[in-house]
């Protein structure tokens, strides 16, 4: 489905991603984890088309991808989530859900002038759709509030909701479950297998073991730019790589957090 | 009087036709436009042109003008496409100036006669249907066609930013990348949005020709951008209606020098450049303690 082969991509003073090669599989849901500063936003980054790579090749479906603008990364059926939300937060979250469907008619200048039967009839498709999703992540009774007065964690579950609106086939959510409450991370969690059901494929970055052991297939392991690790849950968690850059200082803090015993 | 208040309101109309050109541009897509006098005087000239030089009916004028405007819209998006909101407003702020310098220095365009063009602008512009009507009836004719091309203007922006296209634009004010990540052209937005908006800019800008009958360069300095600014601002960016009560607000101001200089014994030339200083002091009171101006934004809601 995805395909990274010997990425590289610099900042000023740093690289932050060293040559990363990794393959994400159809249907799957494949995590991605590393201490702070270890490159996995900027892979996503680079995979979405946010940001130039200096060398390496990206595939989607077997197609080159990497020289795409991040539109068109997403009009080939590939979306991504933001660490940090950039939800607009002058629009309401129903404003958030319709604006992620892909191809919208009523988009075009043409159409909105002279095609508003179709375009209305559009509407009311995915508005029914965005209230369904909205319910799934239990954000309905806040449908009408602004984007800006919602908590943290409720803004991780619109952007999860509004990527399920523009319905891609693989979804890469970084930090999805980052300040969302531990019940309602439960189901997402569910809701998440269940998209994979349905044919959905799934590329996450997640500091939370549990949800990584729970859910992943399999998983990638970043440390300063370079993949040292890969597998499944449970044989990353064995693995003395992994330990070991875990142990190093800086990295302690996190190993805590994501329940490596160190 | 009542002949002072048609005019008063002739061009309240017109800069209202501005202001809800800008808050398509401004308060809907976030792009900071200084240079929205560029469509003005676009619409203005071309409309001029047409009319004066090749003759052609008002209705003529008026399209041309909405046209040329619309079209630069659309061009000074292209090489602007990737600059930041800070640098891209000072582009279009010199790229306003260029055309008022071109208009200043090309004055071959409108060659000799009674028509001088360049600094001495050019007079005798036709107005439409003038001869039906006497001298004291005429600015309510006008005032008709004004409040028509206005309503219009209105109507279409509020239809553009109810539509999926102008949720599009509401997304992009606050930052290209969640549209971009969801699939979004935003460049393509941006040029439609600069296109549609300074064709209405242009509108504006044809009418203005034929009301006064002649326009000059100087008519078209940066400062107007700063005046359609402030009705923008001050009425609520994000709300047509409060753009249009911005534009009536400012309007008042700027015109009540002519009552005022009855009442208050300032030099005229002083009080005219006062009431620049009392528009931006308006200006810093919204900002300080009305944030979203007047009338603030709409909340869109959609019902399930
Ligand atoms: N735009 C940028 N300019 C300069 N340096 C950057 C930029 N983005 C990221 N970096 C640096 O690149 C490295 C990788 O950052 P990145 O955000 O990809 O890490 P991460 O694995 O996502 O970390 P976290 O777990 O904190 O989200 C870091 O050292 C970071 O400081
Ligand atoms: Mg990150």
């Amino acid at each position: 489905m995805l395909k990274v082969i010997d990425v590289h991509k610099s900042f000023v003073g740093i690289k932050a991603l060293d040559g990363v090669s990794l393959e994400v599989e159809r249907g799957s849901i494949t995590g991605l984890i590393g201490p702070n500063g270890s490159g996995k936003t900027t892979l996503f980054n680079v995979i979405s088309g946010f940001l130039p790579k200096e060398a390496g090749e990206i595939y989607l479906k077997g197609e080159r991808i990497d020289e795409l603008p991040p539109n068109e990364v997403a009009g080939k059926g590939l979306c991504r989530t933001f660490q940090i939300s950039q939800a607009p937060e002058k629009m309401t979250v129903l404003e958030n859900m319709l604006l992620a469907p892909k191809d919208q008619m009523g988009e075009g200048l043409w159409n909105a002038f002279f095609r508003k039967k179709r375009i209305m009839h559009q509407e009311r498709h995915n508005l029914e759709k965005a209230l369904y999703l909205l319910s799934s992540v239990e954000l309905i009774d806040l449908s009408n509030e602004y984007a800006g007065n919602l908590s943290g964690g409720q803004k991780k579950l619109l952007a999860l909701g509004r990527i399920l609106m523009a319905d891609p086939e693989i979804i890469l959510l970084d930090e999805p479950t980052a300040g969302v409450n531990p019940t309602l991370n439960k189901s997402l969690m569910r809701l998440i297998e269940d998209l994979r059901k349905g044919g959905k494929t799934f590329f996450f970055v997640e500091h939370n073991m549990k949800v990584i052991s729970d859910i992943c297939d399999k998983v990638y392991v970043l440390d300063f730019g370079r993949k040292i690790a890969e597998g499944t849950p449970g044989e990353i968690q064995q693995n003395e790589e992994v330990l070991e850059a875990y142990l190093s200082g800086s990295s302690r803090e996190w190993s805590r957090k994501v329940g490596i015993d160190t | 009087m009542i002949q002072y208040l048609a005019y008063l309101s002739i061009m309240t109309g017109i800069y209202g036709i501005l202001s809800l050109s800008l808050n398509l541009q401004y308060g809907f897509t976030g792009l900071a436009n200084f240079g929205h006098v560029a469509f003005f005087c676009l619409g203005a000239y071309t409309s001029t042109i047409l009319v004066v030089l090749v003759k052609g009916p008002f209705i003529l004028g008026l399209l041309g003008g909405m046209v040329a405007a619309g079209l630069f819209g659309f061009l000074i998006s292209i090489p602007t496409a990737n600059l930041k909101e800070d640098y891209w407003a000072i582009a279009t702020l010199a790229a306003a100036e260029i055309v008022r310098l071109f208009f200043l220095n090309e004055d071959w365009i409108f060659g000799r006669g009674p028509y001088h063009g360049g600094a001495f602008g050019i007079g005798g512009i036709p107005r439409p249907l003038q001869s039906w009507f006497s001298a004291t009836t005429y600015p309510f004719f006008y005032l008709c066609i004004v409040i028509l091309c206005l309503v219009l203007t209105y109507f279409t922006v509020r239809f553009l930013t109810n539509s999926p296209f102008g949720r599009v634009l509401k997304a992009m004010r606050e930052g290209d990348d969640l549209p971009l990540a969801m699939g979004k052209d935003v460049s393509k937005f941006r040029m439609k949005a600069m296109a549609f908006g300074g064709a209405m800019g242009g509108l504006a800008g044809s009418l203005v020709a034929h009301f006064w009958s002649f326009i000059d360069p100087y008519q078209f300095m940066p400062i107007e951008t700063f005046v359609v600014w402030a009705m923008v601002v001050v009425g609520g960016k994000g709300n047509n209606i409060g753009a249009l009560v911005g534009a009536v607000i400012i309007q008042f101001f700027y015109s009540s020098t002519l009552f005022l200089k009855d009442f208050i014994p300032i030099d005229a030339q002083v009080l005219a450049s006062l009431r620049m200083v009392v528009i931006g002091v308006l200006i810093v009171l919204i900002m300080l303690f009305m944030k979203e101006g007047l009338i603030k934004e709409k909340k869109r809601i959609y019902q399930g």
